[in-house]
């Protein structure tokens, strides 16, 4: 490469970075902003108000968002635990009806949850899994599986059998094949595929609007009033409190995984 | 490995059983829109609710929306997207920790984006101030309405921030791949890198471009957030109108409903044939015939 297109190359790296990052910045900014008036770049003062409303106890944002994170957690751990059973069915199986399940994987990635939920309610409220949590679960693990899936497919494929063929060979009960080398290979396809059921279900407002019915309260549902309401400083706090939720489960998530595998570096952030 | 004849079959009951339930809400969907709802004493098969959708102007209207949000954003994420790919793949980036700047986006929910987006391209937001703190314009009014407008560029600007990192994040493992083993051997032999791009990097990137376009189209075309937070009152796009209509105190109303729910469904079922058509057209490939 040249060193003009080097340069240019730089220039258009910033270019994308900045666009990625100054958004976050910007609320970042706002979040801390006590006044901010038009036309100024840089607010006039600042204040911990928008931090207060969350973590003051009185808006009951914590609580929300210690049981959406829960709820999530629990949608990531049953789309892992079926992920990973559909990829070993689909890698290391022949049956009938295989096309069929692979159809079913993905599904609900190309139609519409809204069609999806809309069609389902009646049968919730019929079945009563509207208005609960159990019914949300359910709606979210819909969502998440084809990704799951497809992430455990693809590091099942790549992983074979062949290692844990050999250890039962040797004499390995199925419980240690499973804790000393099925569950360590696997690693970081469950950590990648539990952050993406993770994200898809926190990150959820239609579907948890629809089925959950307003007695299921996620964090993502709590806060699409203040991102209408015109009061930045609020919600833009509530976006800022959303996103660093998020990184932190995930460092969690890849901590908790180095524990069982040491040389795993693979995960969602590299 | 002894194999249990039982085993996959075992495996999969939970993802059958979700399946299912997946399947029987889109059925009692579709036949919802045909007029099929005992509960409210309709018992007859009809067209009508789609006839009455393609002549009721503000549900066409709201059904020409949909397709246009779907379109324009999903074909410059796709384009940008493949450009960003290339822009990482030929700085050397396609690794490590220039990566998480593409998956950031991914991991912001749409809600959180809509409030990006009108932080920045409101009236009174950054973009604004600073033109007028350039000079550029004089007014609030002065700078061009984005959000909230029927030309939907809110919406577009908010699915290209999060569709242009997921495109450039599908392709970008195999165009790192094509361009150090078959660009280098383009390149040994003669070719040019815009050649190398042309003709062999990118139609060999073109089935994971496709897939990758199918899935933002699909998604754009069904979701709701977006276009509630960011859209114009009029027209609504089909997601947002269809759930009005579900929620109508009047029951009589939830048939129109499940009609957008038919409409954005047969355009679904269309996705999943030539998504299927694609992946058959890759085994062949794989497979060495074409």
């Amino acid at each position: 490469m040249t060193i003009k297109e080097k340069i240019v190359g730089r220039l258009l790296l910033t270019v994308f970075a900045l666009t990625v990052l100054v958004p976050i910045i910007v609320i970042l900014v706002w979040s801390f902003a006590a006044r901010w008036p038009w036309p100024n770049l840089w607010p006039q003062s600042f204040s911990l108000r928008g931090i207060q409303e969350i973590f003051g106890g009185y808006s009951g944002a914590l609580q929300v968002l210690g049981s959406s994170i829960v709820l999530s957690l629990i949608v990531a751990l049953l789309a892992v635990l079926i992920g990973t059973m559909t990829a070993r069915s689909l890698v290391f199986y022949n049956f009938y009806g295989k096309r069929l399940i692979e159809l079913g994987t993905i599904l609900p990635i190309i139609i519409p949850s809204t069609v999806f939920a809309m069609g389902v309610h009646v049968l919730f409220i019929r079945f009563g899994l509207a208005d609960n949590i159990g019914g949300v679960i359910i709606v979210h693990l819909i969502c998440a599986l084809p990704y799951t899936i497809k992430i455990m497919t693809d590091v099942t494929a790549a992983f074979g059998c062949k290692l844990e063929e050999q250890a039962s060979v040797l004499g390995a009960s199925p419980l240690q094949i499973f804790k000393e080398i099925t569950l360590p290979c696997l690693l970081p396809g469950i950590i990648s595929s539990a952050c993406m059921a993770y994200i898809l279900s926190f990150s959820q407002y239609f579907l948890t609007l629809i089925i959950g019915g307003g007695n299921v309260k996620t964090f993502a549902i709590m806060m699409v009033p203040y991102l209408q309401s015109g009061d930045r400083t609020i919600a833009s706090a509530y976006s800022l409190v959303f996103i660093c939720s998020t990184l932190l489960v995930f460092v969690i998530f890849e901590k908790t995984a180095k524990r069982f595998n040491k040389n795993g570096s693979n995960y969602f952030f590299v | 490995m002894k194999k249990f004849k039982f085993a996959p079959y075992l495996l999969n009951l939970p993802l059958a059983l979700l399946s299912l339930i997946f399947i029987v809400g889109i059925v009692n969907g579709l036949l919802q829109s045909f007029g099929l709802i005992p509960a409210l004493g309709l018992y007859e098969f009809t067209f009508k609710y789609y006839y009455e959708v393609f002549s009721r102007s503000d549900l066409l209207a709201s059904f020409g929306l949909s397709l246009y949000i779907s379109l324009a954003s999903s074909l410059l994420a796709a384009i940008f997207g493949v450009l960003l790919s290339l822009l990482l793949v030929m700085t050397g980036k396609a690794k490590g920790k220039t990566l998480n700047l593409v998956k950031i986006p991914i991991i912001i929910p749409h809600i959180v984006v809509a409030f990006f987006v009108i932080t920045i391209f409101s009236q009174n937001g950054l973009l604004a101030r600073i033109m007028y703190s350039l000079g550029l314009i004089s007014a609030q009014a002065d700078f061009p309405a984005l959000l909230y407008t029927d030309n939907a560029f809110g919406i577009i600007l908010a699915y290209l921030w999060k569709e242009i990192p997921f495109v450039a994040f599908f392709v970008i493992t195999i165009m790192a791949n094509i361009s150090s083993t078959l660009g280098e051997a383009a390149k040994n032999l003669g070719a040019s890198q815009w050649q190398t791009f042309w003709h062999v990097t990118l139609p060999l990137c073109m089935p994971s471009i496709k897939n990758a376009f199918l899935i933002i189209f699909a998604f754009s075309l069904g979701a709701y957030e977006l276009p509630y937070l960011l859209g114009a009152t009029m027209p609504k796009a089909l997601p947002v109108q269809a759930f009005i209509e579900y929620t109508h105190p009047d029951l009589l109303h939830r048939p129109y409903a499940m009609a957008l729910n038919g409409i954005m469904f047969f355009i679904s079922l269309i996705i999943v044939v030539l998504y299927y058509r694609l992946l058959q057209q890759n085994t062949r490939k794989v497979n060495g015939g074409e």
